[in-house]
């Protein structure tokens, strides 16, 4: 049994009282740009996923708790977790610092943007 | 002029025997959904000016003041608790004083049944049905928690030492009132939490 900690309530409980959503920070492209999406963009949007091995970032509901959405840093080899954070924040200095492939990129492109 | 009629969820059904704690349900509690948001000062002034008492802030919380008492459910979501027959009146009232405020006001005391756990072992049947560690110091009166217990969505509030009320959907009640008097037959006892 994982034990899973919502960082909104900062309740810690069993898997069994969370809800899975997904892999995190999936970008919906129509929100950005309404009149041009592509029908690759969308389809991207829609069904490509990363499914790396280690290092993941996931979408998690405290689904019996206070029935917030937050994000999970989930290490898919030895299913630890490496962080819990906000539905709208970016993980950890420390977490991004070992994101790799994908994932870096991504946080990588996140923080040139916010700067 | 009809007079309201309430009926208990679990109501011709006998008592539940042969267990080691107390199982009863409670049907005299009126409950409303109240919804807003804790940065709004407004909000939390006109809700404390109806209810005559905070609402709580931190997670898995209340606050009770005379017949009233607020359970925290989310950062954004309180269950104020009082009379039944009150319910509807005080709905109004906190509608009337949260007019203009981005917020939400609703009489649910049909939604939720009560049931009353009440013994030395309550806390360890609460452990039988939930995930959670009721040995943990955290468990202690006014802890409310919304959990997973015994496969279904149910809140749960330690009213005092060895006193818990779970709070289950409605059409659960019977269901949830089986689970918690198989799981407090006599003889099933742990004794986890007996004193001596």
């Amino acid at each position: 049994m994982l034990l899973v900690t919502c960082p909104v309530c900062n309740a810690t409980g069993d898997e069994t009282d969370f809800h899975f959503g997904g892999q995190a920070h999936v970008a919906r492209p129509a929100t950005a740009n309404p009149e041009g999406i592509t029908d690759e963009q969308q389809r991207d949007y829609l069904f490509a996923r990363i499914n790396p091995k280690g290092l993941h970032f996931e979408r998690v509901r405290c689904d019996r708790g206070c029935g917030k959405w937050f994000h999970a840093a989930r290490d898919t080899m030895t299913m630890e977790f490496k962080a819990f954070y906000g539905i709208t924040e970016l993980p950890p200095d420390d977490v991004i610092a070992q994101a790799k492939g994908g994932w870096a990129e991504y946080f990588a492109m996140r923080k040139k943007k916010q700067k | 002029m009809l007079e309201p009629q309430f009926e208990p969820a679990l109501a011709g059904r006998a008592e539940p025997a042969n267990t080691y704690i107390t199982l009863r349900e409670i049907s005299t509690r009126g409950m409303i959904d109240l919804r807003g948001h804790t940065s709004d000062r407004k909000f939390m002034a006109a809700a404390k000016e109806v209810l005559g008492v905070d609402l709580p802030k931190a997670p898995r919380t209340s606050h009770g003041f005379g017949d009233v008492k607020v359970l925290w459910l989310s950062p954004d979501q309180w269950l104020v608790i009082c009379a039944r027959d009150k319910a509807p009146e005080l709905a109004a009232a906190l509608s009337k004083a949260l007019a203009g405020i981005h917020s939400l006001a609703v009489d649910v005391s049909d939604m939720r049944a009560i049931l009353r756990l009440e013994g030395e072992g309550a806390r360890e049947v609460m452990m039988k049905s939930t995930s959670l560690d009721f040995s943990d110091e955290d468990f202690a009166p006014g802890y409310v928690r919304r959990v997973r217990f015994a496969e279904i969505a149910a809140l749960f509030n330690i009213v005092e030492d060895n006193v818990i009320d779970v709070y289950v959907f409605r059409s659960y009640a019977h269901y949830a009132m089986d689970f918690l008097t198989k799981a407090a037959r006599k003889g099933s006892e742990v004794g986890l939490f007996k004193k001596g």
